[in-house]
């Protein structure tokens, strides 16, 4: 056994488990913790999927800003306890693990029939680790440079809208 | 995957299908939490974790195929749900500071 598929079962055991944590437990704090684990192991993964600089996104952007960003609001609002007291409606949560197993059967015998698309890769520069990040940088400014620069426009507004929503009263 | 390795892309170690058991079991993970949760801000946490989830798969698929573009699109993912968080977390604290709770049960002014 090479040591990829050994990390790559430990990795993906953590985020299974620790994203199972996530919707088991009852304290949001505690849920977004486990989030960041399950964080964690997805950034492994990318790296074993030659993607380092997704893997750097994922633990900055996703674990280090936005689940902070969650954990603050936690905090502010003092959610300590989720309120479970008045389940008086139990056909929802019936109905809820229905559609789960359903669509979840569904989804998972979809994905691992498709598998693999029939026409063989193209064959390109993913999988060499050392010159991804360039080539990633090329794209991103020549291909991509209207979306990179909506994207811009995009966060800018989304930082406003932010602060003219949490700034405003609404009586 | 042996087919590849001729086309100068490194053979893949972990089978491409173990990479999307791996992100679809974890897409129902964050379904079933964004449809069970009472408290607004799991239902949310859920979302993030299924938007994470197809980022895996499409970085499989990005990694089976040796395209950059893949990676260009999981980048793109992260930014707009930075966003998106921003956006989605100010909404909550607006909705708490007027309504006194997160709770989905009680927010039920736009149900019919």
């Amino acid at each position: 056994m090479s040591l990829e598929l050994v990390v790559f079962a430990i990795a993906s055991g953590l985020a299974i488990v620790s994203a199972l944590a996530m919707v088991v437990v009852k304290t949001p704090v505690k849920s977004v913790i486990s989030l960041v684990l399950t964080f964690f192991a997805l950034a492994v993964l990318s790296i074993l999927l030659s993607a380092p600089f997704i893997a750097a996104l994922q633990v900055i952007v996703y674990a280090g800003a936005i689940l902070v960003l969650f954990l603050f609001v936690v905090m502010l609002l003092n959610l300590t306890q989720e309120a479970e007291g008045h389940d008086e409606r139990p056909i929802q949560k019936l109905l809820g693990l229905v559609t789960v197993v359903a669509l979840g059967g569904l989804l998972l015998g979809v994905t691992l029939k498709a598998g693999a698309p029939p026409v063989p890769a193209a064959g390109g520069p993913i999988g060499n680790v050392t010159d991804e990040i360039p080539i990633l940088g090329r794209l991103l400014f020549s291909d991509h440079l209207l979306a990179f620069e909506a994207l811009s426009v995009l966060l800018l507004l989304a930082a406003v809208g932010a602060l003219i929503l949490s700034k405003r009263r609404f009586d | 995957m042996e087919g590849a390795a001729m086309n100068a892309v490194v053979p893949m170690t972990v089978p491409l299908n173990a990479y999307l058991a791996v992100g679809t079991i974890l897409f129902v993970i964050g379904l079933a939490g964004a449809l069970l949760k009472r408290n607004t801000l799991s239902i949310f946490l859920s979302i993030e974790l299924m938007m994470n989830a197809v980022n895996l798969l499409v970085l499989a698929y990005a990694r089976m195929r040796g395209d950059a573009t893949g990676q260009m699109v999981v980048f793109f993912v992260i930014a707009i749900a930075a966003a998106e968080a921003a956006v989605g977390l100010a909404i909550f604290v607006a909705l708490f500071r007027t309504r006194r709770t997160i709770d989905v049960d009680r927010l039920s002014s736009l149900k019919w």
